[in-house]
């Protein structure tokens, strides 16, 4: 059995009296796209930020590549090779979105090539520029590439935060709610950029709530609820599973059918 | 009339040169320092000690410029959890602590009485020309810094600096070490504020700590902010504007013929309302930093 | 040793009403009001200019307060109200742009000489070996009176519940029918009357002058974030212990540990002494040293 890209094992982490993640255990393997689901409040985002270095966990262990990267801080966590998204990305007004999108190429030089432009220095920044378009054109971001990275909508800055994770070259991707507030048409596009990556060799990791975008886009679904892994299957099978179909409706597969067969009845 | 226009000018390009210090800090990287002339003290010291020792004095230009950097690291690592205006009056308590040092220890920097007899830069040129080659250098080396300013704001330092001057959490999302900018910023703009606090002890032949007090990081404060905070060409015109302001102050105490204490007062008092003026109605400067498009 | 204890206390009177009056306000405002300890200075030359122009001292001091109270709120309202909405880094350099403006306003109209308010020469009272005049001895006893008043206020009135309810929770105060706006400016106009009584009657002693604002910048602001901004007892807690360290780091022997007879710290340092403590406060206990509500440092 191949190592897996991404395995938690024992996870969990209480606010104050409030258990939030408790024993959640799951492993990604490389090349797959993982779908998490889960109703609000089930820790979905809790679990990306402690996989992604913003909070400690109380217990157990991130692994990535076989390394333990538990207590490694945020912005060391990109060089490990995994690379994250915002539900809601806040950007600056001062740069635009070409500019946030170059500086997310993280690698400096020294203080006298950039102060004198050595030739080593302007062709990184060449092909840092180049790299950063190319990234923008994908992802349909060229039209506003010299407006303000704050002033671009909602759903775009989504996309601006997607080309930023990737100008970082990760190995695994995890997006928070990637298509929530974008334009319907624009999600067939992310979901086919999506699935570009994905041939390219990179696994992702994607939170999200929209079962359309799923089942179109991930091969697997973990789902949460209230702090615990209920269900691991494909995504066909979820409406099929008692305990998803509990998590998000609180009855039974049986009785959400008879609800629902009694509003139409009524 | 010529001296004072060649006085005015040196003085103004020295400032100028602090200044773009300041800006590296302040513009670029949203750092609030206000103990920022601690660094020119260093540099002036640094050159003044130089002499005293009787070393060669164009040693305490790059003297004074590793001690800044070194304070640069340390004010860097101070309060890294600081919210960054209680890191500011955490800059300026270690800006006076350094100025009251200063102030005591009499045998390293002459104390009160400050170290004097500091040579010029060009003594050995005859009549006006030592000047005259004095303000020509001051005013290359402004040019030279602007130039250098630019491109570092440009470049991809200064791309992480204003990313993390405006999204901290974003930039270390994309793997930028906060701290390791600051200390790099901290120490940038250290080191060419000491530069020019060195061309200040040669200028006036002499390093004291009326040099180190707060107030004249009031001043640089005002002229980065004034200008336009984050853009080279505005804190060019910052400085123009508040030394225009200190020099015509004195004409025209000339002419209605006030005291020195009222001349002080409209000063401080002009600069303190341009500063509040600009602050409540044109928040980023006279010349607001412009969106840049990397080439 | 007697009269190291009245001289700490006497700087604890110094500092004592600026910085609470510095703390509570920030409990509100958040964010560092450099121009606060200008105000004590304003609020010593307007009781020297009321004073001289033959108002009995005690109404001077009294109208000085209240019109430096006026002052403030008037300052809060039209200036860092406005630069608030920018953030709290912008606000404090807008609080330096009016300290400039303020020490420039005094500077011009009253110069740069210390101005000594005209009293009555009176035999220092000496008990065990410890001298204070009567002037000190009365400033004390007031700063005392005022502080305890202040507690009552804070404590055991409507007013001043509302007060730590809105310094602690402004959203829940807000929903719970308190008028923020009100007690926002009420508290400003009272920190501004505190400062200036508290740097009138500390003019009585050092006369009013231009630097009496700046050169309690460091201390005050060292006494509030000790007692933890937004904490009036703290405050008050925090003025003792910077007077204390101001007053022991000159009055202690350093001989014995160098080998020599005397020796001891040069007085400027006295000032040194406070902003390593400032510096060393923010380091290591930015919530103050009795770590209690308010908490954006």
């Amino acid at each position: 059995m191949t190592r897996a890209i991404l395995e938690v094992r024992n996870l969990a982490k209480a606010f104050g009296a409030f258990q939030v993640l408790e024993d959640v255990a799951f492993q990604v393997q490389k090349g797959e796209i993982v779908g998490l689901l889960g109703p609000n409040g089930s820790g979905k985002s809790t679990l990306l930020n402690i996989i992604s270095g913003f909070i400690a966990p109380d217990k157990g262990t991130v692994m990535l590549d076989g390394r333990d990267v538990t207590s490694v801080p945020t912005f060391r966590i990109v060089n490990e090779g995994l690379a994250r998204t915002f539900q809601l990305p806040i950007m600056p007004q001062k740069m635009s979105v070409l500019e946030v999108a170059m500086a997310a190429d993280t690698t400096m030089h020294g203080v006298l090539p950039t102060l004198f432009r050595g030739a080593g220095f302007c062709k990184a920044e060449r092909d840092t520029r180049e790299r950063a378009m190319q990234l923008l054109d994908e992802l349909l971001l060229t039209r506003v590439m010299h407006l303000p990275a704050s002033a671009i909508s909602g759903g775009q800055k989504k996309l601006l935060g997607i080309v930023c994770a990737l100008m970082a070259r990760p190995r695994l991707l995890m997006l928070d709610e990637p298509t929530a507030g974008v334009h319907p048409n624009l999600r067939q596009d992310i979901v086919r950029a999506l699935h570009r990556l994905n041939d390219q060799g990179m696994t992702l990791v994607i939170v999200e709530h929209d079962m359309h975008f799923i089942r179109e886009a991930c091969n697997r679904c973990i789902v949460l609820d209230q702090g615990h892994i209920v269900a691991s299957c494909k995504p066909e099978e979820l409406a099929s599973n008692e305990r998803v179909v509990q998590a998000y409706l609180g009855a039974s597969v049986e009785e959400a059918r008879a609800q629902i067969m009694q509003k139409e009845v009524a | 009339m010529y001296d004072f226009l060649i006085f005015t000018v040196t003085i103004a390009g020295i400032y100028a040169i602090m200044a773009l210090g300041l800006n590296v800090l302040a513009g670029y990287s949203g750092l609030l320092n206000f103990g920022h002339i601690a660094f020119a003290g260093i540099g002036a010291y640094a050159t003044g000690i130089a002499h005293a020792r009787g070393w060669p004095v164009l040693v305490g230009i790059p003297l004074g410029m590793i001690a800044a950097m070194i304070l640069g690291v340390a004010m860097a690592r101070m309060g890294r959890r600081l919210a960054a205006d209680y890191w500011g009056i955490a800059t300026l308590a270690v800006a006076e602590i350094l100025r009251t040092v200063a102030l005591n220890e009499d045998a390293l920097t002459g104390g009160a009485n400050g170290i004097a007899g500091i040579p010029g830069l060009f003594e050995s040129m005859p009549g006006q020309w030592g000047q005259f080659y004095f303000t020509v250098l001051v005013l290359a080396l402004v040019v030279l810094i602007a130039i250098l300013s630019v491109r570092l704001g440009d470049g991809r330092f200064g791309r992480a600096l204003r990313l993390m001057r405006e999204q901290p959490a974003l930039a270390a999302c994309m793997g930028y070490d906060l701290l390791k900018l600051k200390t790099h910023a901290l120490m940038c703009g250290g080191a060419i504020t000491a530069l020019a606090g060195s061309l200040y002890a040669h200028y006036f032949n002499f390093a004291g700590t009326e040099f180190m007090l707060a107030a004249e990081t009031f001043v640089l404060w005002t002229m980065v902010m004034i200008g336009g905070i984050g853009r080279t060409g505005g804190v060019i015109l910052g400085v123009v504007l508040v030394q225009a302001v200190y020099a015509f102050v004195p004409f025209l105490r000339d002419m209605l013929g006030f005291g020195s204490d009222v001349a002080g007062a409209l000063r401080l008092g002009l600069i303190g309302t341009l500063l509040l003026l600009c602050l409540m109605w044109r928040r980023e400067g006279l010349l607001p930093e412009k969106l840049r498009n990397p080439a | 040793m007697l009269q190291f204890l009245v001289d700490a206390l006497l700087r604890t009177a110094d500092l004592a009403l600026i910085t609470l009056g510095l703390s509570m306000l920030y409990g509100l405002i958040k964010f560092p009001n450099i121009a606060h300890v200008q105000y004590a200075m304003c609020g010593a030359f307007l009781a020297y200019a009321l004073n001289s122009i033959g108002l009995p001292l005690v109404v001077a001091l009294v109208l000085a307060s209240v019109l430096t109270g006026v002052l403030t709120l008037g300052v809060q309202l039209l200036v860092f109200d406005r630069l608030l909405k920018s953030g709290p880094a912008i606000a404090m350099i807008g609080s330096l742009a009016v300290s400039m403006v303020l020490v420039a306003c005094v500077l011009g109209l009253a110069g740069s000489f210390p101005h000594m308010f005209s009293m009555p020469y009176t035999e220092p009272l000496v008990f065990g070996g410890a001298r204070i005049s009567k002037t000190q001895l009365w400033f004390v006893a007031t700063t005392v009176v005022l502080l305890a008043l202040f507690v009552l206020l804070l404590f055991h009135t409507q007013i001043g519940r509302a007060m730590r309810a809105l310094a602690c929770n402004p959203a829940l105060a807000d929903a719970s029918g308190l008028n923020a706006r009100r007690i926002t400016n009420g508290v400003t106009l009272i920190s501004g009357m505190l400062a200036g009584l508290g740097g009138s009657m500390l003019a009585l002693s050092t006369g009013a002058h231009v630097n009496l604002g700046y050169d309690l910048l460091l201390p005050v602001f060292a006494a509030a974030i000790l007692g933890g901004l937004g904490n009036p007892l703290g405050a008050v807690a925090g003025a003792l212990l910077i007077a204390l360290t101001e007053t022991t780091v000159t009055n202690i022997n350093f001989g014995p540990l160098f080998g020599e007879y005397l020796l001891f710290l040069p007085v400027s340092y006295i000032s040194a002494a406070s902003f390593l403590i400032l510096l060393l406060a923010l380091l290591f206990k930015p919530y103050g040293l009795f770590d209690r509500e308010v908490r954006r440092v």
